[in-house]
């Protein structure tokens, strides 16, 4: 017995010890992490090419003809329009060409029309498709197709996702609330042109108008308006004129496509294409493994350092087209103030936050437009670097008296405000309460679900709401909630006059000099009367097999991806 | 109990529908125009009682519903998931069991050996460490350093193999899955048996046959171990509705095509017909599992059959 307890005795004495050493090592490391920050004033994509591009394991270069990236999980819904998980998205982006397309500066690029035309007053888009398109079954792709699409898109019982109500083709009303047989704003003057007259003034219009293109011949022989049911079948049997046609879905595993012959741009160098389902904590193993050529792998320096150590990874730190940002309810008596929402600007460390979250692979935001973006500027803008005494002076200066507990009062009230956010290991949370407590506010983190977070949201129901803008597109999608008196749309309530101003002339033109002027103008102005916290911009890793050439131009869900897919092709030996 | 059944599907049709926001909720794209009319189009705008009595009628007709995240029938979304989900439950199910019984039975017998103390450590482990943890590990010892086993998926990439080959290449990749699913249940089911067994063997008709002059083997086998494994019964019958649910955590570290993921999904995502159907599903898998466990347990034991017999005579 006794042997057995100083046994037990030596033991426990030897975990303790290993656990005081590992935490030493956790804090050592954790202060070495907040010392880095990028500090570029335009984030730029980085690129790391492999140094040992022989290590590629056996089972990858075994594909001689293949190219395997990864999806996170796939809806089976393989019809542009018609699916709601966006992974399908990114599933059907090599099956359909679309008339023209965007990259992640919001450049738009001819894909199957070669050219197109905007008539002055902005309403009236001509598109000119190229000659000889065919659909991968072989069938000529003309403008009848794409009349036959956006008609679909606006039938009256179209239950998806495109929405048509900001650009308005002429006609739609009749279309889907009266006798209307078709729409009259779509106009096809010849099998190359087509001429589509819209009600309102709005440049992202072009690529709305110029998405995917359906063949009528396969998705619209059973179409009659008001039935679109006998579109299910066809869900899981995609036909269209991207450079890949679908072959295979092996439910939940894995989806497989060819290379289509008939691409107008040339059949693909790839004869195989497999978008493989894997979550996003085994890309890195089935990378490894050579199971996959391509992933995304998150905004983690460790990954890219563990990418780099293999040798055969090329690697693209992309800077992606969003924007973190506090949403600050400037209905709320207490945030309606410019000062206070400065002074929330100013108590805030940022740069902290940004650390933490993204370890360097991330930009502290006072732009509202993503760096990849086309108007983006920060010329003039007001910045808020973290300055605890200047957001005292405020809050002094709007009445706000540092009470007996440290918390501030105004006429018996205290100075508390609530977040709301859907991660639970959001840095905001120990940040912001760390340094607004030091300012005297009672900062409430709220971790909630998903849609009741966002259910709160539309309903006004909360002080601060922390998250990310969808893709930014076009430099209006950033900012035209700001201009907005739609209560859902408009979810801040702000209200500022120039702001409103700019915005609307923002997209009353479509000359992108003009534009820029007036973005610039805007950004600088909305610097100055805050509506929300700007936070971040971010990186995100996408790595390669070192032996697909053309690698660094494609990431799934890119605009331009399917493009970029047509142009891989794998090194030799 | 098809009272039951309408009684477990009303409180899960309120409990979800009082949860603020619905599938159409955290979509931002959507103008409030559109919003109203697609909830319009999908029913959502109804009072909650009118949408439970829509379902409940449908789903009497076998019509259980369509799925607003993947757009297909519900009964086409989940059924190649849960037939999959089955097949890695009903491994390790079968693995779980014959482990825990053996050692279970034999660490009693062996009370205070170095077995049993073995069994006891390992017995925690399997309690103590998280799933994905291990999961993770597994991978990268047997998957990326040596290259024996698949790191996961349900097929090797660009699979087209059919017939034999197909079924061993599907246990091929089921190997680590199983591994940790057994590894994991086999803790707690142990330590049933262990403590089970133990009790038997210090009752007193133990004693008696050792008294009588029964070898130790005897006595252990056919006496004792009759007596302890009737409480697993009952257990057995539960593990019924766990046959079908899948392991979530499991199954997203190995990406197995199962339905343990969808059901989180599902929830998250305000995905009504698709939660009512799994929930309904597992609801009746674990009533006929208790009715089973009813069943078989006056089969093994007699003295329920004679109880009831004096009862009815």
């Amino acid at each position: 017995m006794r042997t057995v307890r100083r046994g037990v005795a030596l033991a426990s004495v030897a975990v303790a010890s290993t656990l005081l050493l590992g935490s030493c090592a956790a804090t050592a490391e954790e202060t070495a992490a907040t010392g880095e920050s990028a500090d570029l004033s335009q984030l730029q994509d980085d690129f790391y090419e492999a140094t040992d591009p022989s290590a590629s394991p056996a089972a990858a270069n075994e594909r001689t003809d293949s190219f395997v990236s990864t999806i996170s999980s796939a809806g089976g819904v393989f019809l542009p329009g018609f699916y709601d998980n966006g992974w399908d998205g990114n599933a059907v982006a090599p099956i359909f060409a679309s008339l023209v397309v965007t990259d992640d500066a919001g450049e738009p690029t001819g894909d199957l029309a070669e050219d197109w035309e905007v008539s002055d007053d902005g309403l009236t888009y001509t598109f000119h498709l190229r000659e000889g398109l065919v659909f991968s079954d072989g069938s000529p792709l003309t403008a009848d197709d794409v009349a036959f699409t956006l008609t679909l898109l606006n039938d009256p019982s179209y239950e998806g996702s495109v929405d048509f109500t900001k650009v308005v083709i002429v006609g739609t009303d009749d279309y889907k609330n009266a006798d209307a047989d078709s729409i009259s704003g779509i106009n096809v003057i010849d099998d190359q042109t087509i001429e589509i007259a819209t009600e309102k003034v709005n440049p992202n219009a072009l690529t709305l108008l110029g998405g995917q293109v359906l063949p009528e011949e396969y998705y619209g022989a059973d179409y009659v308006k008001g039935d679109l049911d006998y579109l299910r079948d066809l869900y899981s049997k995609p036909i269209g004129a991207g450079p890949y046609a679908f072959e295979e879905y092996v439910e939940g595993q894995e989806i497989r496509y060819t290379a289509n012959e008939n691409y107008y741009d040339g059949e693909p160098a790839i004869g195989t294409l497999i978008f493989k389902i894997l979550s996003s904590d085994s890309t890195l193993q089935n990378f490894q493994n050579g199971d996959i050529d391509q992933g995304g792998f998150g905004s983690d320096p460790d990954t890219l350092e563990e990418l780099q150590g293999l040798g055969f990874a090329s690697v693209r730190a992309r800077v992606i087209p969003d924007l973190g940002q506090i949403w600050v309810n400037n209905d709320n008596e207490t945030l309606a103030a410019t000062e206070m929402r400065q002074a929330l600007y100013y108590g805030l460390d940022r740069q902290q936050i940004v650390d933490a979250k993204y370890k360097g692979l991330g930009q502290v935001a006072d732009v509202y437009a993503a760096p990849t973006q086309w108007s983006y500027t920060n010329e003039g803008v007001t910045q808020y670097p973290y300055d605890p005494e200047k957001a005292e002076e405020l809050l002094d200066g709007l009445g706000w008296e540092v009470g007996s507990d440290g918390i501030r009062e105004k006429d018996g009230e205290k100075l508390t405000i609530s977040y709301i956010t859907t991660t639970q290991d959001d840095p905001v949370i120990p940040v912001a309460s760390a340094t607004y407590s030091d300012i005297g506010i009672d900062f409430v983190p709220e971790v909630l679900d998903g849609n009741t977070a966002f259910a709160r949201f539309y309903d006004h129901d909360y002080d601060l709401a922390g998250f990310r803008t969808d893709g930014l597109v076009d430099p209006d999608d950033a900012v035209n909630e700001f201009a907005s008196e739609d209560p859902h749309i408009n979810v801040t309530g702000y209200e500022n006059a120039e702001v409103a101003k700019l915005v609307d002339e923002g997209i009353s033109t479509f000359d992108q000099d003009e534009r820029q002027e007036i973005y610039a103008e805007l950004y600088r102005a909305l610097s100055e009367d805050p509506p929300t916290i700007l936070l971040d911009y971010r990186k995100s890793l996408s790595g390669w097999n070192a032996r697909i050439q053309g690698g660094e131009n494609f990431t799934t869900g890119g605009g331009d991806s399917s493009l970029a897919l047509a142009k891989l092709s794998i090194a030799d030996g | 109990m098809l009272l039951l059944l309408v009684g477990v599907s009303l409180i899960v049709f309120a409990l979800f529908a009082l949860m603020p926001g619905d599938y159409y909720s955290s979509n931002r794209q959507l103008t409030p125009a559109r919003l109203a009319e697609l909830r319009e189009l999908r029913g959502l705008d109804q009072p909650v009682m009118v949408r439970y009595l829509t379902w409940l009628g449908n789903a009497v007709q076998g019509d259980f519903g369509f799925s607003l995240v993947y757009n297909r029938p519900v009964t086409e979304v989940i059924a190649p998931l849960i037939w999959n989900s089955f097949l890695v439950a009903f491994a390790s199910f079968v693995l779980t069991w014959i482990i825990a019984s053996v050692t279970g039975v034999l660490a009693a017998t062996k009370q205070y050996s170095w077995f049993d103390r073995f069994v006891t450590v390992m017995l925690f482990a399997s309690l103590s460490i998280p799933s994905f943890f291990l999961g993770l590990l597994l991978i990268k010892f047997f998957a990326v350093d040596l290259q024996w086993l698949p790191a996961g998926s349900m097929l090797d990439t660009a699979s087209t193999s059919t017939g034999i080959a197909r079924v061993l290449e599907i246990a091929r990749h089921m190997v680590l899955p199983v591994a940790i699913l057994t590894f994991l249940g086999a803790g707690s089911l142990t330590r049933y048996f262990r403590s089970g067994m133990l009790e038997q063997l210090r009752a007193d008709f133990v004693r008696t046959a050792r008294a009588k002059g029964l070898s130790e083997r005897a006595v252990v086998f056919s006496h004792a171990l009759r007596n302890a494994l009737l409480p697993a019964i009952t257990l057995l019958a539960f593990e019924l509705p766990a046959l079908f649910s899948g392991a979530i955590i499991t199954e997203q570290i190995f990406n197995w095509p199962g339905i343990g993921r969808i059901q989180l999904e599902s929830v998250q995502t305000r995905d009504y017909d698709v939660v009512m159907t799994i929930t309904i599903f597992l609801a009746v898998l674990t009533i006929v599992g208790s009715f089973l466990a009813d069943v078989l347990y006056a089969i093994a034991d007699p003295r329920v059959r004679l109880v009831n017999r004096s009862r009815t005579s």
